[in-house]
């Protein structure tokens, strides 16, 4: 399985890239894929509503066709709910897609992902019920197959057939079942959904104001200028010789009639076990970049930043056992991603997965800084995230950047810019993904608070704002990239040099104004 | 903006136009479900096997040795019959099989849905519903006198008229169906049995 997560990725990418030619970074929708599915949630139920007060039991068909002669709302409305359903199973795969080739379906992230898949299944099965409620070809279609599979499980010993056999009339209580089933699917849901992000700290749930106005405004054009026609009642008795068949619902439609009943559980049921094993196959071992942050209790100060700023969650604070009053921070490996943000944000650099807290960022920095020639000597430093668009980082280079790659753009210590800076950088430009693309979630947000609105770790007052920057590179943009190096380059030409530190100072002294030692004396 | 990006943007507001469209396209597929000519024999009923059983009448002693709720004056054992199916079109096989009573012990209702698919236009189709057992019940518990002015005449003629009903109720050993009739297409021949008149009976549309 994998070995799937590069093809997919690749094709991710290529989507990307595509999508931010088209729509800018900013709007492109595979972005925001889960927020976007949310936002069709809630158009499913406020559509749902309305279309529920016209719906009877006793005459579905003929209440359907009451809301569809209504050219006013009802029909449009019953369009919008259509379309929209539609629209939320594309952007779940999508979001699935994403979540899959960015290998985000392990650890922390198994619930989301298993929830994920739970969440799709309901989803299916309420546009299920959905259909059979307009009671025409398609869905007396999706009535009969669905009581052909159930028929081959050993539950009823009358087939549940027979109701759709025209012999008589179809029990009332077959249609209020079904509503009820669609109307208790979507409840079990939006409890699903709460789960899904139960690990999550602040999911987006809302697309940029104006993909949502653009979105849901399209939807409702398309359903206001090609509503969906409603087809003829079913007849138990006649064979339809064309059927509107619901592709997004009822892919599966085909298969299920042609292969016998068992053929179709078992392809079922497989697929859903592989969706559902995914996030064991696709599990890495805990070590090197996946390994778990850890706290350095003797750097801890107890500021309570990292809890706040952990985008799963996974760090709590605890009472000290050494005899210092502060509490201290402590991870929960099994709720850790290894995002890096946590690294961060903790300003005497107590915490990170391993090789990548803050003290490792400013080592690693100090070697570069003590090759030869030694120091930036001028240059520019681009500290790129290494996900965010890696085909960027020659044409950057070639632009005269120096480039250092970073796990995530929100791992950055502010130290790091404040030493490359006095390490005779010209200049830093921080690129990060799209941050709706963050693996991190919030590795830009952060970032960005940390530079400019001083959050801890805040980038000190002391540092020149002018010769630092945060640029975004998205995948088939090059020109942006270009274009905001390009501008920051131009902005620094008379910048006054920064004195040269040495490689040798003192990291607590250097990065922190407020030296670790007297932090701690005065807890 | 550059002009790429006025472009692209441009660009972009066809591309969701168009997905827009393939949005609709996919929710409205036409599948085409039937050809022109074809039609559907269905069978479908619900019916109550016979039951083959071979009874005999408790003496006063043995009746009294019975605890109190199991006092039946007959005393019956026996199975639930089988039924072969057998469908022919045109005098062409198709189905050929046996069909028995729900639940584990088969003790329960019998119920069949079967679809085949049939062509329109003049067809015979000829349906038989046989018992396979051979008939080895003895009639006497059901047509059995009762001993009048006995205890028991009451539980016995209740007990009687209990089997007859349930006699009633029951498939017969033999149904058929030979017919010829004109299918129209896309229609659904519906074979079903009809409980109060003990026989199958054919719909068309
Ligand atoms: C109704 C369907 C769904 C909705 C509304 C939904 C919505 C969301 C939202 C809003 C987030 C938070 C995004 C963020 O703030 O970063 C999220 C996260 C996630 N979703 Fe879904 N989702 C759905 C279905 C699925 C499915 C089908 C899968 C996969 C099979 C999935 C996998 C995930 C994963 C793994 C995360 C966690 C991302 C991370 O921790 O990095 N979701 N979902
Ligand atoms: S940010 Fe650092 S100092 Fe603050 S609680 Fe976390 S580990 Fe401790
Ligand atoms: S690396 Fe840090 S911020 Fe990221 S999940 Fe783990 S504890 Fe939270």
């Amino acid at each position: 399985m994998r070995a799937l997560e590069r093809p997919a990725h690749r094709l991710l990418r290529a989507a990307d890239a595509a999508a931010n030619r088209l729509y800018g970074w900013h709007l492109n929708p595979i972005y925001q894929t889960g927020a976007i599915a949310v936002a069709l949630l809630a158009v499913l139920i406020a559509t749902g509503l309305y279309l529920l007060l016209f719906y009877r039991v006793g005459a579905p068909w003929a209440s359907v066709a009451h809301l569809q002669a209504d050219p006013w709302l009802g029909r449009w409305l019953r369009s919008l709910h259509r379309f929209a359903s539609d629209a939320l199973v594309v952007a779940v795969a999508l979001h699935a897609w994403r979540m899959f080739a960015q290998a985000r379906a392990w650890g922390a992230r198994a619930l989301a992902w298993s929830s994920g898949v739970i969440l799709l299944a309901v989803l299916l099965a309420s546009g299920w019920t959905g259909y059979v409620m307009v009671w025409d070809a398609f869905g007396a279609r999706l009535a009969i197959s669905g009581a052909r599979l159930f028929d081959a499980l050993p539950v009823l010993s009358e087939p549940m057939r027979r109701i759709f056999a025209g012999d008589q009339p179809i029990p009332g209580a077959f249609f209020f079942l079904n509503l009820f089933l669609h109307v208790a699917l979507p409840l079990g849901a939006a409890a699903g959904l709460w789960i899904h992000l139960s690990r999550l700290a602040r999911p987006t749930l809302s697309p940029p104001r104006a993909l949502l106005i653009v979105g849901i405004g399209a939807l409702v054009a398309l359903s206001i200028l090609a509503p969906s026609p409603l087809a003829g009642e079913a007849n138990m008795l006649a064979v339809a010789p064309h059927v509107a068949v619901d592709l997004f619902y009822a892919f599966w439609l085909p298969w299920a009639d042609a292969l016998p009943p068992w053929l179709a559980w078992t392809g079922a049921a497989t697929t859903l076990g592989v969706a559902l094993i995914i996030p064991v196959v696709t599990r890495r071992p805990r070590t090197g970049k996946d390994a778990p942050s850890v706290v350095d209790d003797r750097h801890c100060t107890g500021c309570n930043q990292c809890p706040v700023d952990c985008p799963w969650e996974a760090i709590t604070m605890i009472p000290r056992t050494d005899g210092r009053t502060t509490l201290v921070a402590r991870v929960d490996p099994s709720r850790c991603v290894s995002c890096g943000i946590c690294a961060g944000s903790c300003a005497p650099m107590g915490v990170g997965p391993a090789h990548r807290a803050g003290r490792d960022q400013l080592e690693a920095l100090r070697l570069v800084l003590g090759a030869s020639p030694p120091g930036f000597s001028g240059r520019v430093v681009a500290i790129c995230c290494e996900h965010a668009a890696p085909a960027h980082l020659a044409p950057l280079r070639a632009a005269g950047a120096h480039v250092e790659l970073l796990g995530c753009a929100g791992n950055l210590h502010s130290s790091v810019i404040e030493l490359s800076l006095r390490g005779g950088a010209a200049g830093v430009m921080v690129f990060t993904c799209p941050p709706r693309d963050c693996r991190g979630r919030e590795g830009p947000k952060w970032l960005h608070e940390r530079l400019y609105n001083d959050r801890e770790a805040e980038l000190q007052a002391r540092v020149d704002r002018q010769r630092v920057a945060i640029g975004v590179m998205a995948a088939g943009d090059l020109a942006g990239t270009l274009v905001a190096w390009h501008d920051f380059t131009r902005r620094l030409a008379p910048a006054p040099p920064e004195p040269l530190i040495s490689v040798d100072e003192d990291l607590d002294a250097l990065c922190d104004p407020q030296p670790l030692a007297s932090r701690v004396e005065r807890q | 903006m550059t002009t790429r990006a006025v472009l692209g943007r441009l660009v972009g507001g066809v591309a969701s136009i168009a997905t827009l469209a393939l949005l609709r396209a996919g929710s409205l597929t036409s599948m085409q479900t039937a050809s022109d000519d074809a039609a559907v024999l269905r069978l479908s009923w619900s019916a109550r096997p016979e039951r083959i059983e071979s009874c005999h009448r408790l003496s006063d002693t043995e009746l009294a040795a019975r605890p109190a709720h199991m006092r039946m004056r007959w005393e019956c054992e026996g199975q639930f019959a089988t039924y072969g199916v057998t469908v022919r079109t045109d005098g062409r096989v198709f189905v050929s099989d046996t069909v028995r009573g729900g639940g584990l012990r088969h003790d329960r209702s019998m119920h069949v849905f079967r679809e085949f698919a049939l062509r329109a236009g003049s067809r015979r189709i000829e349906l038989e519903l046989r018992r396979i057992e051979a008939d080895t019940r003895s009639d006497a518990a059901e047509s059995a006198a009762v001993a009048s002015g006995s205890a028991d005449a009451n539980r016995e003629t209740r007990e009687a008229q209990e089997r007859r009903t349930r006699r009633s109720e029951s498939l017969p050993s033999l149904l058929r169906i030979d017919t010829t009739f004109t299918v129209p297409p896309r229609s659904v021949v519906l074979v079903t049995y009809v409980v109060a008149e003990r026989r199958l009976v054919l719909r068309t549309p």
